[in-house]
């Protein structure tokens, strides 16, 4: 946190040293953007790049709301993005009239997060569940029954994140409760399944989660399936389970957060990074899935090489709840620690 | 009477100077009074503001008058739709409480020691000592906690070397109370040493011998002489570990495994993935509220024993 404050303050140094219309304020997913595609984009453009990094979308939208957070671009998720644009925090900047919509798959357009697709591009998408250590645990994957009712070797050497967002999907998917439901009762089932599996849990952590599950620490963690990929390549004897209840889904977006400094070169970057060339090189580097139109013959992460991108199970998008059902998924997540 | 008499005689040739000296300290100390205004009295406005607004849809709130933060903390929904009293806050509270405290007693049981041992040392290594105890202070707090979960973390310097006397293979301290503490008393102990060795330092060696001298043995030095007079170094350093220890994030979360939640994690998640705002607001009122018991009741038994002696 202090790395990124400083970062900022440095950054706001040099914006006010250059021109105003040479400067981009990235507010992204940390380590999300390739550092190659930035140096290319700030040297075509003429255009000074700062990069700041988040890890909850909570974190974002606590900033958006705040205000004036001089920041020129911003990828929230799917759920956030709805509570964004309800809330007012970011720019209708017409993205469906952008060359940038036209290179969106088409299963992409006009989802309900962005109806008309006029706030957000998307740049990422993927999905969360338990990732294992094939080395430590051998057994089946193919449900969350195995992670949320272990029994023998998994227990004792189960990870959740710490953030009740997507924990709380996979178990409501396990339980076929809806996602955002306001009846108490379906919730008490989901809080009643996360107190029978505490016992059985090592940590409730999303930080250092390759070298707790690599070390052995634990053997099953909550993940995100670039993660799990990126490590996986890197010779980690993981993989995603498939369960057959589904996966809990994301999708990031690139929007422009109201009043931001540099919009024009927003609306550029945004058209850069959604040149199929581009997208292709960002997802080579991010590891997620991308949501655009792709050179097919560049694309590293292929079915056969990455089967943790291309899940043939169902995949689940979380939802923007009411205040009425997030104050349910808060009790339960503190009843669970209290 | 006289007095004000001379007083009045004096005054008029006075007053331009004790003006210009007033007005001097006036602007001389306007720096600390922004300073305190801006960076302690306008935040604890605002939050104290914020504990009594109504919350927004999805995070941030309304200027509305609204007690429900408070009243969050006792009386909940319960999953059957009435409402009812929740223990959970109160729970997490004590918790926080009770590992501020044994934080604050571990310490404490080392410090003295310690700041015992330095101050008996020769100058030259008292200070080389002292700089020795704030040297971790160099280091980035996050950093030293990640320090702590490689050498207790399976496969660490601590399980190896266990393993090296023959205990099973595959050993992990982390993810418990013991860890979590271990980091805290690690992490603050230098706030508590410091203080003490300031107050035993200036600890006039004659009592000691005039304890001796009345037949007093060493733990009746210990009890009647040492310890009463180091008592200020002692609290102060008390107060500097333990209100610290109340708000940890980092150590239960890292060390703990993030099992059962502290208040800092509680009002984390109340601005962050619960977004109630005014909730996490009226935590940090109550826990500042509590604290100020805490100092307010330690401050009076100081003075009640001032006046004792």
């Amino acid at each position: 946190m202090k790395k990124y404050l400083a970062a900022t303050a440095l950054a706001l140094c040099f914006a006010t040293a250059a021109q105003a219309e040479g400067q981009l304020n990235l507010y992204v997913w940390a380590e999300s953007i390739s550092p190659a595609l930035i140096d290319k984009f700030s040297k075509e453009n003429n255009v000074k790049v700062s990069v700041d990094g988040y890890t909850s979308n909570e974190d974002l939208l606590t900033k958006l709301q705040a205000g004036s957070s001089g920041y020129d671009i911003a990828t929230p998720s799917q759920h956030f993005l709805r509570v964004m644009i309800d809330e007012g925090l970011i720019e209708n900047y017409g993205a469906n009239e952008l060359k940038a919509y036209e290179n969106i798959d088409a299963r992409w357009r006009n989802q309900w997060w962005d109806e008309n697709q006029e706030y957000s591009i998307p740049i990422a998408y993927g999905t969360a569940g338990f990732v294992v250590n094939t080395a430590q645990y051998k057994g089946p994957t193919d449900s969350f029954k195995y992670f949320f009712e272990p029994e023998g070797e998994l227990s004792g050497k189960i990870a959740m994140l710490s953030y009740p967002d997507e924990v709380i999907g996979a178990a409501q998917l396990y339980l076929d409760v809806p996602f955002c439901t306001e009846d108490p009762a379906q919730m008490k089932k989901v809080l009643d399944l996360l107190m029978a599996q505490k016992p059985s849990v090592a940590v409730y952590s999303s930080d250092n989660i390759a070298s707790r599950l690599a070390s052995g620490e634990v053997s099953a963690h909550f993940w995100w399936d670039g993660e799990e990929l990126k490590a996986r390549t890197n010779g980690s004897p993981f993989a995603l389970a498939m369960t057959k209840e589904g996966l809990v889904g994301w999708i990031d977006s690139m929007v422009i957060p109201k009043g931001a400094p540099n919009r024009d070169n927003a609306i550029k970057f945004i058209e850069f990074m959604s040149e199929p060339e581009n997208a292709t090189e960002q997802m080579n580097f991010y590891a997620h899935s991308s949501p655009m139109k792709l050179v097919q013959e560049k694309v590293v992460y292929t079915k056969e090489k990455a089967p943790e991108l291309y899940p043939e199970v169902p995949i689940v998008f979380s939802r923007t709840c009411s205040p009425a059902a997030q104050d349910l998924v808060t009790r339960v997540w503190t009843q669970l620690l209290q | 009477m006289t007095d004000s008499a001379l007083h009045a005689t004096a005054e008029p040739e006075r007053t331009p100077r004790i003006r210009f000296w007033h007005g001097l300290s006036f602007w001389g100390l306007l720096p600390s009074w922004v300073l305190m205004g801006l960076a302690l009295i306008l935040p604890i406005a605002i939050i104290a503001a914020v504990s009594v607004a109504t919350r927004g849809a999805h995070g941030g709130f309304t200027w509305d008058f609204n007690l429900a933060g408070y009243r969050h903390i006792l009386f909940n929904e319960g999953w059957t739709g009435e409402l009812e009293f929740t223990p959970q806050y109160l729970l997490i509270i004590l918790r926080t409480f009770v590992l501020a405290g044994a934080t604050t007693l571990i310490c404490l049981l080392f410090a003295v020691p310690v700041a015992y041992f330095i101050c008996r040392q020769p100058p030259g290594r008292k200070a080389a000592l002292v700089y020795l105890v704030t040297l971790p202070f160099w280091v980035s707090m996050i950093l030293r906690v990640y320090a702590w979960m490689i050498i207790l973390g399976k496969e660490g310097t601590l399980p190896r070397f266990l393993e090296y006397f023959g205990a099973p293979a595959g050993l992990s301290f982390m993810f418990n109370d013991g860890a979590t503490l271990t980091a805290m008393v690690y992490t603050y102990m230098p706030l508590m040493v410091l203080p003490v060795f300031a107050s035993l330092e200036k600890l006039d060696g004659t009592l000691i011998e005039a304890s001796h001298d009345l037949y007093g043995d060493r733990w009746v030095t210990l009890r009647r002489v040492i310890l009463p007079l180091t008592a200020p170094g002692i609290i102060a350093g008390a107060i500097l570990v333990f209100v610290p220890s109340l708000g940890a994030v980092l150590e239960p979360t890292l060390m703990g495994g993030g099992k059962q939640m502290m208040m800092g994690s509680l009002v984390q998640l109340q601005f962050g993935g619960g977004r109630n705002w005014p909730f996490g607001a009226a935590i940090a009122m109550t826990l500042m509220a509590l604290v100020m018991i805490f100092l307010i009741f330690t401050g009076l038994r100081t003075a009640r024993r001032g006046t004792a002696l």
